[in-house]
C-alpha cells in the first residue's frame, strides 16, 4: 500500500511543478512520454444476512507511446480491505498483495494491424474492456461476464482495423502460458484462444466473440472449455442499449447453456443517470441458476467521479442486495 | 412577387451557411469521414505508416463544437466520457491550438497532422480533405 500511495505521489508533485492538473485526465511524467492515472473505488453491500464494507479498487496506471509503439502498465490492489457484519458477528479481510492487472506493448505495423504482448484484457465484449468501478454503468458487473470467458490474457493479440463504411476490427488473442498474475483473473489458465469481430456503423454496434481456454485449477471436473459470445450496443446522446448473451461447454458437456443480460441506460442530465438491467443465467459448473433484476441510480458530480445506487432483485431471493459505491478516476 | 422573393432570399441564406474544412498537408491522402472520425477518435493511429496527429482548436470554439457535432456524430459531455474511457485504456485527446492559423501552420509543415478551419481561410499550402456545411 505504502508502496501505490508513494509512488502516485512522487509523480503527481513532480508533475505539479510544470502543469495543473485536470481530475480523470492523469499526468504527464514532464518530459517524457509516460501518463500517470490511478482509481479507487469504496462500496457498502447490504444482503438478507449480511453487510460488507469494502475499499476495494486502489490503483496505479501509466502509459504513453513512442514512434509505432505504445505501452500501458498497471497494478492494484484489488479487495484491499473488507469488514463484514453477519448476525452478531464481525469480521475484518485484507488482501495486501500488489495484483498487476494490466502490462502490455503495442506495435501499430501500420494503420491496420497492430501486435499487442503482455497481459491484457480479453478483448471479448463490451463490458470486459472497461471493468473498472467509475468507469461502468452499475456497481455489479453482469454474472455473465464472471463466467463465460477469461477476462485477462497473458501472451499475444493482433487487431485488424478498418474505417470505410462503418468500423470494422477483428481481435486475435494467443495465451501459451500461465497468467502473468493468476490470482488476478477470474480463471487460473495456461491456454487462451480467442477471435473477436467488431461491426459499428453509426450508432449500432455488433460483437461477436468465440475461444478456447484451458484450465489449470486442482479438482476441477472439466478443464478444456470452448465460449460464444454475441454483444450487441446501440447508443444515442440521451441512452444506450447493451445487451450480451453467452454460452460455454467442454469437450464433454455444457457447462453454461446461456448467460446474458439486457441493459438499458437513460442520461437524465450529464450528472444524473439511471440503468435498468435484467440478467439470468444457468451454470451447470457450480449448480447456479438465477435470474435478477437491477435498478441503479448514478450520480456524477464530474464524470470521472461516480457516486452509485443499486436495487438487485433475484429470484433466489437470499441474493437480493442493495449497493452502494463512490468511485473516483484519477 | 414579394413572397417569392422573399422566399428566394431565404433559400439562398441558408445554402451560402459558412463552409468548413479538414485539412492537411499535401502529403495526406484522401480521407473518408469515418476515417477522420476515427483519427479524431484516436483509433485510427497511422496514416500510410505515418503517425496520425489530429489538431483540435480550444474546448468551447464553434468550429471545434460543429466537428465534434457533424463528423465525430458526439456532443461535449458524450466526449468528455469518452476521453475519461480512453485514459483509463491509455489514450490521450488530440492536441489543442489556440487559432485556425496555428492550426494551419502546424498541419503544413507536419506529416500525418490533420486539422480544421473555417474554409474562408485555406490557402493553397493546404490540402482539403474534407468540406462541410452548416
Amino acid at each position: 500500500m505504502k508502496k501505490i500511495i508513494f509512488i502516485f505521489i512522487l509523480t503527481l508533485s513532480l508533475y505539479a511543478k510544470e502543469n495543473s492538473y485536470e481530475l480523470g485526465k492523469g499526468f504527464q511524467i514532464p518530459s517524457l512520454p509516460f501518463y500517470v492515472g490511478a482509481y479507487m473505488s469504496l462500496d457498502y453491500k447490504n444482503m438478507t444476512n449480511e453487510n460488507i464494507y469494502r475499499i476495494d479498487d486502489l490503483a496505479v496506471l501509466g502509459y504513453g507511446d513512442y514512434d509505432k509503439f505504445s505501452y500501458m502498465a498497471e497494478v492494484e490492489y484489488k479487495e484491499f480491505l473488507s469488514k463484514t457484519y453477519k448476525g452478531d458477528e464481525s469480521y475484518i479481510s485484507r488482501d495486501m498483495q500488489l495484483h498487476i492487472e494490466r502490462v502490455y506493448i503495442d506495435y501499430n505495423y501500420n494503420e491496420n494491424y497492430m501486435f499487442r504482448i503482455g497481459k491484457y484484457n480479453s478483448p471479448i465484449g463490451f463490458w470486459n474492456l472497461l471493468p473498472v468501478n467509475v468507469l461502468k454503468q452499475t456497481t455489479s458487473n453482469p454474472i455473465s461476464t464472471n463466467i463465460i470467458y477469461p477476462k485477462f490474457t497473458t501472451g499475444g493479440g493482433l487487431s485488424y482495423s478498418s474505417f470505410n463504411e462503418g468500423e470494422l476490427k477483428i481481435e486475435l488473442l494467443l495465451q501459451e502460458s500461465v497468467d502473468l498474475d493468476d490470482e488476478y483473473n477470474n480463471y487460473k489458465i495456461n491456454q487462451h484462444y480467442g477471435i473477436s469481430t467488431l461491426y459499428e456503423k453509426d450508432e449500432y454496434s455488433l460483437k461477436f466473440n468465440s475461444g478456447y481456454f484451458h484450465r489449470i485449477e486442482d479438482n476441477i471436473s472439466e478443464d478444456k472449455l470452448y465460449y460464444l459470445l454475441l454483444s450487441a450496443k446501440y447508443e444515442t446522446e440521451n441512452y444506450q442499449l447493451l445487451s450480451e448473451i453467452g454460452y460455454q461447454q467442454s469437450s464433454t458437456q455444457i457447462t453454461t447453456p446461456y448467460a446474458g443480460y439486457i441493459q438499458w441506460l437513460y442520461r437524465f442530465t450529464e450528472q444524473h443517470l439511471g440503468a435498468l438491467r435484467f440478467e439470468a443465467y444457468d451454470d451447470n459448473m457450480n449448480k447456479k441458476k438465477d435470474e435478477i433484476g437491477i435498478l441503479s441510480y448514478t450520480y456524477r458530480p464530474s464524470y470521472p467521479i461516480a457516486i452509485k445506487s443499486e436495487y438487485q432483485l433475484h429470484s433466489i431471493s437470499q441474493e437480493n442486495q442493495i449497493l452502494f459505491s463512490f468511485s473516483v478516476l484519477f | 412577387m414579394k413572397a417569392l422573393f422573399l422566399s428566394m432570399l431565404i433559400l439562398l441564406c441558408v445554402s451560402f451557411g459558412d463552409e468548413y474544412v479538414v485539412i492537411s498537408n499535401q502529403n495526406m491522402k484522401e480521407l473518408s469521414t469515418n476515417q477522420i472520425k476515427a483519427i479524431f477518435l484516436k483509433k485510427a493511429l497511422l496514416i500510410d505508416d505515418v503517425q496520425a496527429v489530429p489538431i483540435n482548436l480550444e474546448a468551447m470554439d464553434s468550429i471545434r463544437l460543429k466537428f465534434e457535432q457533424d463528423i465525430l456524430n458526439m456532443n461535449f459531455s458524450r466526449l468528455k466520457s469518452y476521453w475519461t474511457t480512453q485514459h483509463y485504456l491509455g489514450h490521450r485527446p488530440p492536441l489543442t491550438m489556440k487559432s485556425q492559423e496555428s492550426v494551419k501552420s502546424f498541419v503544413k509543415k507536419v506529416d500525418g497532422a490533420i486539422g480544421y478551419i473555417n474554409a474562408q481561410n485555406i490557402d493553397e499550402s493546404v490540402k482539403v480533405i474534407y468540406r462541410w456545411r452548416d
